[in-house]
């Protein structure tokens, strides 16, 4: 008979909740307390933190929709709008939000926003221009853009980084300045950034668990536990969340208690793309079964994987560097290219034996060239991977038979090398 | 006219036969430029033969080894076209990845699968305020001249690019004025032939499609038509990067619609804004970019309203309705689509939208869609 194979599930991750409820409270709450609100795309959204305005940011919210079970109402309002399904569904959602406001339609409590004073338009992905856009024509939103390109050639990655200093320079800090009617406060960015060093410091030691063998945690545990890293950057509060979930992936390893029981994994599998974040009982129970524990991926190595480099001293040219620096830069591996050489690294040092590739039909950010990456790969490290398409909120986008299919054909590709 | 009517619909007909024949014609190396915004001009300065990537009219096959069946049409088909080889006649290509998110899948598959001699990406910035969005589009462009002095391995002057600008200027007056006499004609030529005028543009050397142009022209000025009074005029819009089929153009002519201009851009926004003559030669080509108008949804412009403009455009036309050809899977149009279409209800203007699919199974859809539209402006 098989291995039955069963989540060992984490208690310190369960603590995660009040802290992201709490931050999602806090910015429904602002404009009540006089304060002033940001919304921001791509990885802008630490400049109106450090102005002391609360401020959203549109992956994160989208996950949070995601995981309260908003989005899918969200979704489907925004149809309502003449927002077609092939649409980025992190769009949808969002115009689905704006219609919400607009029209008081009752939604789900949490995830109705206030508007904010100003967006900052990073534009990090193209896509989130024509959201930013859509914002301006529907609500006369204020905007602050932010052209974030990424890296195709590292040779222009120098000239690309002063760009984009520029920008900050020019555009998002006067902006800010302007609506918050006081200079930019680099010395707050600078605090919320030893926070962020202190906390991404401990995530980094987690980590280390998830390339133990067998896995002592799953992508899927760091994966909800993200937000101190994220949106909650500068939450001090983030780091005894950390320091907790160390201590028991600690205590579990020394006790030889793995991430799946009764003995840990058969398959590790590296995951390329967005959290399914509608999905992740769902996709769980897609793996698990097997014996396949996804450990690491390309987003949710995007937040500050080297809290060494994190310079409070020098609060700008570290958030710069964080996206274009030499070597490190988060710009340079999204591109397909630049891609490869990352996953070669995660592929690695987590031991993986197998790529998943989360292709999100209508996100094309995350899957450029995938079937050549998965060729590059295969060839470079012996690896097999499949391209599963799906979404990471609308259900509709989501067919069991297919990413069952395609899953099957992996395990079953590795199990063949395997025997060779 | 004629003459140069059939050199056109040659040309356009089998663009890989035609762009192979020039390039063992000229003895000059080609460059595809991935449409929208790659200043061809450059490259022409640099003695190369500019031309911008098309959609074939094959279906996908080993193309979809690379690319995903959920990217548009002239993606996978461009793609499908490099893998299976139809393209060797291409020396280098130029990619404008900041368009969209579906020319970032190019640079890595080319590399890997087709390996042109030379290729370039170029991050054309959107038209955000702030000297540093022009400044880094300066610097792109001259990083783009560079790295063909270094494919060609001689010096761009000054005096090579306005030669050029000046060429391609000259392109696009006699295209306004092929426009103009549509407009005042719109009988002369059929629709899909205006779209065939354009793209041979993109496909030829730009001196002799300037030559065939004045023959056009001059065929075209004296050329009278009997103006047809029952016809309705509609303006089609949008279609980014790719041809239109054909097809879809004779419906909307056979339905009794007739097209005096577009918002197309294999189209009017092909040759729209010329570059200033004068000054520094980058410099110019960098200020067109920057131009606003025709409105793009590729450009992050949003100061001005797409549909606002559109029914300018239609007003100045006499016309009484909006056709938007929007590409399946085409991100930018479709994220614009929605306030598009909320426009033209707040304004009461007419409109449609057409789905463009690369492989169109039947075209049945397309004229239903197209006949009740046609009714609602007061066709029969
Ligand atoms: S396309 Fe993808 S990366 Fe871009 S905004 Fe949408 S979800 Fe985000
Ligand atoms: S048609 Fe649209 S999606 Fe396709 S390449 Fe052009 S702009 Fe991009």
């Amino acid at each position: 008979m098989g291995v039955e194979y069963k989540v060992n599930r984490l208690r310190a991750t369960g603590n995660i909740r009040p802290l992201v409820d709490k931050h999602w409270g806090d910015l429904r709450a602002a404009k009540e307390r006089g304060e002033k609100v940001a919304w921001a795309s791509g990885p802008s959204f630490m400049f109106p933190y450090s102005m002391g305005m609360k401020c959203h940011f549109m992956a994160g919210y989208a996950s949070y929709a995601g995981g309260i079970g908003a989005a899918d109402e969200l979704l489907r309002l925004a149809e309502t709008t003449g927002d077609l399904p092939e649409t980025c569904s992190y769009h949808r959602l969002h115009m689905g939000l704006v219609e919400a406001i607009k029209k008081g339609v009752p939604i789900k409590e949490q995830a109705i926003l206030p508007l904010p004073d100003l967006l900052i338009a990073g534009r990090y992905c193209t896509e989130q221009s024509h959201y930013s856009e859509s914002f301006y024509r529907r609500m006369g939103l204020r905007i602050a853009p932010l052209e974030l390109p990424f890296v195709f050639n590292k040779e222009d990655r120098p000239r690309i980084r002063e760009f984009v200093y520029r920008q900050i320079v020019e555009n998002v800090i006067p902006n800010l300045e302007d609506v918050c009617e006081k200079p930019f406060d680099y010395d707050r960015l600078s605090e919320i950034l030893s926070v962020l060093k202190k906390t991404a410091t401990l995530r980094n030691e987690c980590w280390k668990f998830l390339a133990t063998k067998p896995a002592t945690w799953t992508l899927w545990d760091y994966a909800v536990s993200m937000a101190p890293v994220i949106y909650m950057m500068g939450d001090p509060a983030g780091i005894p969340f950390y320091e907790d979930l160390l201590k028991e992936l600690k205590e579990r390893h020394e006790k030889g208690i793995p991430a799946l029981a009764p003995e840990g994994e058969k398959y590790r599998i590296y995951w390329d793309g967005w959290i399914p974040w509608a999905f992740l009982g769902k996709f769980m129970r897609k793996f698990t079964p097997h014996g396949a524990v996804c450990l690491c991926g390309r987003y949710p190595w995007e937040m500050f994987p080297h809290p060494e480099l994190i310079d409070p001293e020098h609060p700008l040219d570290t958030v710069v560097d964080w996206v274009y620096g030499e070597e490190t830069g988060l710009a340079c591996h999204m591109a397909p290219k630049g891609s490869i050489e990352m996953i070669g690294e995660l592929i690695e040092e987590y031991s993986i034996d197998g790529l998943v590739m989360f292709s999100s039909k209508s996100c094309r950010m995350w899957n450029q060239s995938h079937l050549d990456q998965i060729d590059a790969l295969d060839k470079k490290y012996g690896i097999p991977g499949v391209v599963i398409e799906a979404d990471m909120i609308d259900p509709e986008m989501v067919q069991d038979s297919q990413i069952d299919t395609r899953l099957q054909a992996l395990f079953e590709t590795i199990d063949g090398r395997r025997r060779r | 006219m004629e003459k140069a009517l059939s050199k056109i619909v040659e040309v356009t007909s089998d663009p890989y036969a035609y762009v192979a024949g020039l390039k063992d014609r000229t003895q000059k190396k080609i460059i595809g430029c991935f449409p929208m915004y790659v200043p061809e001009e450059i490259v022409h300065a640099a003695g190369l033969i500019p031309v911008v990537i098309w959609r074939g009219n094959e279906s996908v096959t080993w193309g979809h080894a690379h690319v995903p069946a959920y990217d548009c049409g002239i993606t996978r088909s461009f793609v499908d076209d490099a893998v299976r080889g139809k393209l060797s006649f291409m020396d280098g290509m130029v990619f404008h990845v900041r368009q969209c998110l579906q020319v970032g899948e190019f640079p890595l598959i080319m590399e890997r699968n087709v390996k042109p001699a030379y290729q370039k990406i170029l991050y054309l910035p959107p038209i955000y305020k702030g000297d540093s969005i022009k400044s880094f589009l300066l610097g792109d462009l001259e990083s783009f001249k560079g790295s063909l002095e270094d494919f060609t391995g001689k010096k761009i002057s000054d005096d090579n690019l306005k030669e050029s600008i000046e060429i391609y200027n000259e392109n696009r007056s006699l295209l306004e004025r092929v426009y103009e006499i549509r407009r005042e004609k719109p009988e002369i030529l059929r629709a899909r032939e205006v779209m065939q005028i354009v793209w041979s543009s993109m496909l030829m050397l730009k001196e002799d499609h300037n030559e065939l142009l004045r023959e056009l022209i001059n065929g075209m000025e004296k050329k009278s038509v009997e103006p047809k009074k029952d016809r309705i005029k509609v303006i089609p819009v949008g279609c980014l990067c790719q041809t239109l089929q054909f097809d879809i153009l004779d419906i909307i002519e056979d339905l009794g619609m007739i097209i005096p201009d577009d918002d197309l851009y294999v189209g009017s926004r092909y040759f729209a804004n010329k570059v200033n003559p004068n000054g520094d030669p980058i410099e110019a080509l960098a200020d067109r970019y920057l131009v606003k108008t025709p409105l793009c949804p590729t450009k992050g412009v949003w100061d001005i309203d797409w549909g606002v403009e559109v029914i300018k455009q239609m007003k100045e036309n006499d016309a009484k309705g909006i056709i938007s050809i929007r590409v399946k899977y085409c991100p930018p149009h479709t994220c614009y689509y929605p306030d598009f279409k909320s426009k033209m209800v707040e304004e009461g203007v007419p409109e449609v939208m057409i789905e463009m699919e690369h492989e169109i199974i039947s075209l049945e859809g397309v004229k239903t869609r197209l006949q009740s539209f046609v009714e609602t402006i007061g066709g029969v």
